[in-house]
């Protein structure tokens, strides 16, 4: 028995690895999306998350930790989404490339100013992000830092392929500048939306359309029937363009008001993978078909 | 520039010894290759400026750059947010219980043949604990961990350890007061279990609490593998009353190696697999309860061995959640069993022999914020030698219990469960049937559980 474990432990702590690509480990899919982007052959990248799950109730998995465990470069959106599970992973994994202040841990939020930073954070409030809203990913001017951070920290981990990165994250963010041209002109300027999560807000900031109320009363909170009812008369006299909701969240009450004010209820593509996108790109592309 | 070059090179190739040993045409044919070869690095290099320019332009790589300021942010990661090191969280776990079962005689109900302790609850309202749990890095190489559980007697130092963070290869050292990782459900705080109480055969060969938190080390390793694996081994104190007990004779006495391993079944579904093992020396009076007849105690000195098989199987599909689990435990203990008259004075000594297993198997489904879950604990399902002086002794029919709870998160900080055991682990004598309510609450920088 003895034998065994010591011919095991010789056997993987000694066996070189045969794959020289940096091992990326990506919390969600449109990170994950970034960072094949930006490394391409270069890299391979595990994605934690799947589009079809909600980001919020991600639970811990031994086959993440042995995924981080691997890994060169981790990299998560930050700002307390994956509070849920990400900890306990990086104390999990024994790995410390990615343990916080390395350069294998790259949290892509320190390249956002987050929006509705709440002065207290109680949870009282229900879910709330006391670092601010963690969701930035659908927004031009902050993928086009992330592309930056991301291109950087690859550099950093795999010197020798530095150039290669810098270059890819060039054509990247070159690629959102033309993008972003032909999505200025649509017309999402002015528009007004109520909201099932509080997920849209980078949005409207880079594309100039307002969210004017929410389902939710409390983030992460079931709204009670009286803020519901408020919103049903508030919304049958200022008529919002649409309701959004993503495909994780429950249909049962953007349905609900939707038929009683008559105000299309639109289910937003929230993330890579989500309508059938295949990139960043794709994904934006049908956000803003959604929102038209 | 280049012609500069051509002119510099033909003078290091003309030096006196190169023209000594060479004819004109060799000598100029070097010549040639040497311009080249510079002409090649130029063009190289001269290609890596412009790349470098154009990414600079297109990208606006450094601009972008120098506007993020990192260091500044607090990344918000180990458990907490906003909250400054250590993080702190406090768990009330609040119980009722009905049962038909006097207090007096739920007290010193134990499991005849394995323990004499009772469960703790009592008839009526029962806070456990408050848990007190303080963590955090204590600098790039290590994190501490505090778990302080606070009830009516007092406060006491359930866990206190510290964990390595930075060594190498996949290892890590824990060391302190802990509870044992050796099985999954050993090292779960109370409020994380499933139900109410541990099961039947944790408490059969454990106690009510599991092993609680035991003083010692422990080594495990991860290896680099596709497939999630633990290996581990503990020295630990052994304080534990029922399997391990102080011992005057020996400092730590009480080991253990475990393996885990898991993998996913699906995109939404993962097997774990947990084999494990505790052994030392045993010092306890835990076992036997005192004859009723003569009062007199028992009091047990041997080796112990328990050996555990569990298996999870979880699959969650979003708002679906469904989990699978059974462990199996097998006792092997020998020793020499005390009896002592209520006067103190020795009676006798005899030698006593344990082979005893349990097992349990649960399952519990959960759709949104609401849970059910049912559990069968049986004792003695394959080994039930419990032998006196080589005489077998039976104590009577084989001990089990049924639970069924149901449980409603209102979010993942409060929970509220009903919980009801039909309970015959008092074998032929009386059977307890009781209700628990539960109320669990978590405030401040609460980690995420593991598996």
């Amino acid at each position: 028995m003895l034998r065994i474990i010591v011919a095991l432990f010789a056997l993987v702590l000694f066996t070189a690895p045969a794959d020289a690509a940096v091992k990326v480990v990506a919390t969600l899919p449109w990170i994950g999306s970034l960072a094949k982007e930006i490394g391409k052959d270069r890299v391979t990248v595990t994605t934690l998350v799947k589009t079809s799950q909600d980001p919020h109730s991600i639970e811990a998995r031994p086959s993440m930790i042995a995924a981080v465990r691997r890994a060169d470069l981790l990299i998560y959106n930050g700002l307390d989404l994956e509070v849920g599970y990400l900890p306990i992973l990086m104390e999990s994994a024994r790995n410390p490339a990615i343990n916080p202040g390395n350069a294998g841990n790259l949290n892509c939020s320190v390249y956002v100013d987050p929006l509705e930073k709440p002065a207290t954070a109680s949870r009282e409030n229900g879910d709330v992000h006391p670092l601010g809203n963690p969701h930035y990913h659908l927004s031009p001017a902050n993928i086009k830092k992330m592309a930056i951070g991301i291109g950087e920290r690859l550099a950093k981990v795999d010197q020798a392929n530095a150039g290669f990165y810098r270059a890819n994250t060039a054509r990247f963010v070159a690629q959102v500048d033309h993008k972003m041209k032909e999505w200025k002109g649509r017309k999402l300027q002015g528009k007004r939306f109520v909201a099932q999560h509080r997920f849209f807000e980078y949005l409207a900031a880079d594309f100039g359309f307002r969210i004017v109320g929410y389902l939710e009363e409390k983030p992460g909170i079931p709204p009670s029937s009286a803020h519901i009812q408020a919103l049903v008369s508030s919304m049958s006299g200022h008529r919002p363009d649409a309701i959004l909701s993503t495909e994780y969240h429950d249909r049962t009450i953007s349905g609900f008001v939707s038929s009683k004010t008559g105000v299309k209820s639109v289910i937003v593509p929230h993330d890579v993978g989500a309508n059938g996108s295949r990139d960043w790109f794709s994904l934006m592309d049908s956000v803003i078909k959604s929102l038209e | 520039m280049r012609i500069s070059i051509v002119v510099a090179l033909f003078a290091v190739t003309l030096s006196p010894l190169s023209a000594m040993a060479d004819t004109v045409e060799l000598r100029l044919k070097k010549l040639e290759e040497a311009v080249l070869r510079q002409a090649e690095i130029i063009d190289r290099q001269q290609k890596t400026i412009e790349e470098m320019k154009l990414m600079l332009e297109n990208g606006k790589t450094a601009e972008v750059r120098t506007s993020v300021d990192s260091s500044a942010k607090n990344s918000g990661f180990f458990g907490g947010s906003l909250m400054n090191n250590p993080y702190i969280s406090l768990i009330l776990d609040a119980k009722a219980q009905v049962s038909n079962l006097k207090n007096s005689a739920l007290e010193g109900r134990g499991i005849p043949g394995f323990t004499s302790e009772g469960s703790g609850l009592r008839n009526g309202f029962n806070v456990d604990a408050a848990e007190l749990l303080i963590f955090a890095p204590v600098d790039p190489y290590f994190n501490l961990y505090t778990n302080i559980p606070v009830n009516g007697d007092g406060a006491v130092l359930e866990e206190a350890y510290f964990v390595t963070t930075s060594l190498p290869q996949g290892f890590q050292l824990k060391g302190g007061r802990f509870k044992s990782n050796a099985s999954r459900l050993n090292s779960q705080h109370p409020h994380a279990w499933d139900f109410a109480e541990l099961p039947l055969a944790y408490r059969s060969f454990l106690g009510p609490e599991a092993l609680g938190g035991e003083n010692g080390v422990q080594l495990t390793w991860m290896p680099s593998l596709p497939v999630y694996t633990l290996l581990g081994v503990e020295a630990l104190q052994g304080a534990n009353p029922l399997l391990f007990g102080d011992d005057s004779n020996w400092g730590p006495h009480a080991f253990s190696a475990f393996a885990r391993l898991s993998f996913d079944t699906g995109e939404e579904s993962t097997l774990y697999l947990s084999p494990w093992a505790m052994f030392g020396k045993t010092r306890t009076s835990a076992v036997l309860a005192a004859d009723e007849t003569t009062g007199n105690s028992f009091d047990l000195r041997g080796d112990s061995r328990l050996y555990g098989l569990e298996a999870v199987w979880k699959w969650n599909s979003g708002p679906h959640k469904l989990s699978l689990q059974g462990e199996y435990l097998y006792l092997d203990q020998r020793g020499d069993l005390g009896e002592t008259d209520p006067a103190g004075a020795m009676v006798k000594i005899e030698p006593l022999k344990r082979h005893q297993d349990g097992a349990y198997l649960q399952a519990a489904y959960h759709f949104n914020r609401f849970g059910v879950g049912a559990r069968y604990d049986r004792m003695e399902i394959f080994a039930d030698t419990f032998e006196r002086s080589g005489a077998k002794q039976s104590f009577g029919g084989k001990p089990w219990r049924i639970s069924a709870m149901t449980e409603y998160d209102f979010t993942e900080f409060s929970r509220i469960r009903a919980q009801f055991n039909h309970d015959r682990s008092d074998r032929d004598n009386r059977v307890n049937n009781e209700g628990i309510l539960q109320l669990t609450f978590t405030i401040g920088a609460h980690g995420a559980h593991p598996f």
